[in-house]
């Protein structure tokens, strides 16, 4: 990986570079939170957010898109085409590069590789940038806490200035027509280094170390513990909503008021919808809370370990604030943590 | 299905009970979409419109408002022993809405308004309840007043067929594809963590908590609700009384009390 | 703001028009959610609830590209209706179509089960992996089907037919609710009178007419003779059945992994995606929907 440093004051310049080119999206306030959103401007973005309530995987994956149209008179496929605008997501915390990256796993496989997410994720360039952690993040636990890929640039801040990782050509070529890079110093790379220290250190001692998750998921599958956890869902989904790693969708047909056209659709879905696991002739594969938040937690902290060899759950935190419940990958391992307590019963 | 006749089209009838008749207006509100709509059933009669009799035979009967008297029960009982579907429109049909609130002692309140016998323009009067508690009901379309689009939608289902599943989930769940804080956590009451989601979470979009008029989830988790609002600084019973104004008579909240 | 150009992303086009015989996988390359036209060729009705339907692709050149496995499924769409994943019936070795068996169970098949002969509806696929064909050559097979779930292993048994000769002994054991219920009665009961298989159709509530057997589909397995180091099971049926089969098999000594079952799950995208087919770990889609016993016992909630 090739290093570089700029001054903060070349930021503005750096996004301004960017926005000739490409949409530019980045955390801006929004209410009493953040949110990634479009911006028109340097000064609207927040680069030092704590989080916000979604992830930029809605720019990857649309809450709702269309897979192609149709004529239901004639039941035919109408020829579409979907057009994807070019963007730049700025201020990318490295949890969710790493989500990002665990959807290519999903949607850049080998076999069924899916045009759409491809098309978007193309045409999407991701500037990360270095975070404190805040209460209810765990990255650290879950391996998410570096990006090692899946970023055109990463920006490290190590005080008044940025030690920056460059991931492309394309991003290269911008970052050296819009600042001046220069060779990191000794003083740098014990910057960052502090940085780093720093960093680790701020993380959340509360929330629980615990090694061979996945393990003691399968272990404790038939525990009465997810009995207390499901049977206080809400059945809400507001979990997956926010969840930068939720990739579950819907596929589903909606007619146009003239009744014979129509848009074949993919809409986020979750596993905590009491539906999702219905079949035709009604029979729910999953029909209570305690299944659904077992099946959601299980393949976050060992499912998809078990195909991937890696975390699908990133740690970010958001189901934390967003479930009311107060249901999140956390209390499972505080759960695990008191199985392990030596009085435990 | 026996309203997916493609040779001739689908005869409907829109009839209103105790409403407000504003989810009817509603659908006059499909405005540039509302011929198209038009030109795909045979509309035989619409209350709202028209003052002509109810016709003899059609095949899907449109609903609107709280069943509220005995002649409004032999109403909807006729609706469906002639119609194939029967769509019940907004909360006055679907949960039996506003007129609800009158639900609990309703005969004491009746006496005490009419005193022993109420006005024979009143008809036989009873305790307020949705259609579906009268007869089966195929299909819904929530909310106070009804989203004119989500109607169409319905028609569009009941004329062509639809998988498209009718999700149970609650509110909060699209309030968060909204990307909006949560009202517990400024001390708010909000009804989105039991109310059914569909709408879009809307209200709290506009800043404005859920009232709950798409009705109680039958997923809804009213003790984990209750127990959400009190870690957030909001008294349970205000849930409680807040859910009256559109779920007064719902069977499933007097069992998860 | 921004000069935000649009680039085009994804087409959904016909296929290139030049003749050429196609392959599987360029269907899939052309866009993976497009369905396929295929007009609708023969229907039987099999009972008062299920049909046959017999499909070919309009386009040629599709119909010979598609090529199947005994145990996979095809995405069927009625446009503004939806789509359904749906098992293939027929076998593998009978090319130029497909036939799928279908019980009116919802909005979907109640579509399907209105449409004639000639109308078109679009169709993707195959997807899913198939029972083990290949390996299990040479053996005895030991097929065990509870009410639709004879639908799939339809495919397995003809294909097996078609090819007898590289297969010891065929049991099949098929159990229904009713014998009104029983599908492909005729086929069956031809293949049994000429020794090609053995046959046990048992139902729950027998009538006057019915010489079969009496109960689920675990009572044959009393009197039956397995040899347990040449034979594979293969299963499906409802959800509750599978255990039961399964502990029967073993009890004949029949081992882990020779023990296939094929599970009912909703496949939406068919390409180990959407997620809804997700049992433990695992996507019913394309990590099954067969699965040996072995597999099945390592995957949370599959039984």
């Amino acid at each position: 990986m090739l290093y570089r440093v700029i001054d903060a004051a070349e930021l503005p310049a750096l996004v301004d570079a960017f926005m000739e080119r490409y949409e530019v999206i980045a955390p801006v306030r929004s209410g009493r939170s953040f949110a990634f959103e479009a911006v028109g401007s340097f000064d609207d973005i927040v680069l030092d957010y704590p989080t916000t309530i979604t992830s930029p995987k809605k720019y990857v994956l649309p809450p709702r898109e269309t897979l192609f149209e149709f004529d239901a008179a004639a039941n035919e496929v109408a020829d579409f085409v979907e057009e994807v605008t070019p963007r730049v997501i700025f201020g990318v915390h490295a949890c969710d590069i790493n989500a990002l990256n665990s959807l290519d796993l999903v949607f850049r496989d080998a076999r069924y590789p899916d045009p759409y997410y491809a098309a978007r994720r193309d045409a999407t360039m991701v500037v990360g940038i270095s975070c404190t952690p805040s209460e209810g993040c765990f990255c650290h636990l879950v391996d998410a806490d570096e990006a090692r890929t899946g970023y055109d640039l990463f920006l490290q801040d190590i005080g008044g200035r940025y030690l920056v990782s460059i991931g492309s050509v394309e991003a290269a070529n911008i970052l050296e027509g819009a600042c001046n890079p220069r060779e990191a110093t000794d003083e740098d790379r014990i910057a960052f280094r502090h940085a780093t220290r720093r960093r680790q250190a701020s993380f959340n001692p509360d929330i629980p170390n615990i090694q061979e998750v996945p393990m003691l998921m399968d272990a404790f599958h038939s525990d009465p513990f997810w009995e207390e956890l499901g049977g206080r869902c809400l059945s809400c989904t507001a979990c997956s909503s926010v969840c930068p790693t939720c990739y579950c969708f819907d596929i589903r047909d909606t007619m146009d008021p003239d009744g014979v056209h129509g848009l074949r659709e993919r809409t986020w879905d979750a596993c905590t919808s009491p539906q999702f696991a219905v079949v035709a002739g009604g029979h729910n594969f999953r029909a209570d809370g305690r299944n659904r938040v077992r099946h959601r937690m299980y393949h976050k902290l060992n499912g998809f370990m078990a195909a991937h060899d890696r975390n699908l759950c990133v740690g970010c935190g958001r189901c934390v604030y967003a479930c009311k419940a107060g249901i999140s990958p956390i209390e499972v391992l505080r759960f695990f943590e008191r199985k392990g307590a030596d009085d435990a019963d | 299905m026996s309203a997916t006749n493609e040779k001739a089209p689908a005869r409907v009838v829109v009839v209103g009970l105790a409403s407000c008749f504003g989810c009817q207006l509603q659908i006059t509100n499909i405005e540039r979409h509302l011929l198209d709509v038009l030109g795909q059933v045979d509309l035989r009669y619409w209350q709202l419109t028209s003052s002509d009799p109810m016709p003899e035979e059609f095949d899907v009967a449109v609903i609107e408002g709280a069943v509220t008297t005995e002649e409004a029960v032999r109403t909807v009982r006729e609706l469906r022993e002639r119609a194939g579907t029967v769509i019940a429109i907004g909360a006055c049909a679907v949960t039996a809405g506003i007129p609800a609130m009158a639900a609990p002692g309703f005969a004491e309140r009746a006496a005490s308004v009419y005193g022993d016998e109420a006005p024979e323009a009143c008809g036989s009067l009873r305790p307020p309840a949705p259609v579906s508690s009268v007869i089966a009901v195929d299909h819904e379309v929530r909310c106070c007043p009804i989203d004119p689009l989500d109607f169409v939608d319905t028609l569009q289902r009941v004329l062509r067929g639809s998988n498209k599943a009718v999700p149970t989930s609650t509110l909060c769940g699209e309030c968060k594809r909204n990307e909006r804080g949560c009202f517990y956590g400024r001390e708010t009451l909000c009804l989105g963590l039991v109310t059914r989601a569909g709408c879009g979470a809307r209200c709290p979009d506009l800043g404005r908590p859920c009232n709950g008029c798409a009705g109680l989830s039958p997923d809804a988790n009213v003790a984990s609700a209750r127990a959400v609002a009190a870690r957030s600084g909001v008294d349970p019973a205000r849930l409680d009384k807040a859910l009256e104004l559109f779920n007064t008579v719902d069977p499933s909240l007097a069992s998860k009390g | 703001m921004p000069t935000s150009q649009t680039v085009p992303g994804v087409a959904v086009a016909p296929l290139r028009d030049e003749g050429a015989p196609l392959t599987g996988a360029e269907l899939v390359r052309a866009n993976p959610y497009r369905p396929w036209p295929a007009r609708i060729t023969s229907i039987t009705d099999l009972t008062a609830t299920e049909k046959l339907f017999e499909f070919r692709f309009v386009d040629e050149r599709i119909r010979e590209a598609f090529r199947h496995e005994p145990g996979q499924f095809v995405e069927l769409s009625l446009f503004g209706v939806g789509e359904a994943p749906i098992s293939i019936s027929s076998s593998p070795s009978k090319s130029g179509f497909i036939e799928l068996c279908v019980r009116r169970a919802g909005t979907f098949t109640e579509r399907l089960h209105q449409m004639q002969c000639g109308d078109i509806v679009g169709i993707r696929g195959p997807y899913g992996r198939p029972f083990p064909f290949d390996d299990m050559r040479g053996h005895d097979i030991l097929l065990v089907a509870g009410g639709l779930g004879i639908a799939p292993l339809r495919s397995l048994i003809n294909n097996i037919h078609d090819e007898r000769s590289d297969f010891g002994k065929v049991t099949i054991i098929y159990g229904s609710k009713s014998p009104a219920e029983v599908m492909f009665r005729s086929q069956f009961e031809m293949w049994r009178h000429r020794k090609d298989f053995d046959l046990y159709l048992t139902v729950d509530n027998p009538d006057d007419t019915w010489d079969g057997e009496v109960g689920l589909v675990t009572k044959p397995f009393e009197h039956l003779e397995v040899d347990p180091g040449r034979t594979f099971g293969a299963v499906c049926g409802p959800p509750v059945m599978y255990r039961f089969v399964v502990e029967e098999m073993r009890k004949k000594g029949i081992s882990y992994d020779h023990i296939y079952m094929s599970f009912e799950r909703h496949m939406k995208c068919g390409m180990g995606k959407c997620g809804h087919c997700q049992i433990g770990h695992q996507y019913c889609c394309i990590d099954g929907p067969v699965f040996n016993y072995w597999e099945a016992k390592n995957i949370q909630g599959s039984m």
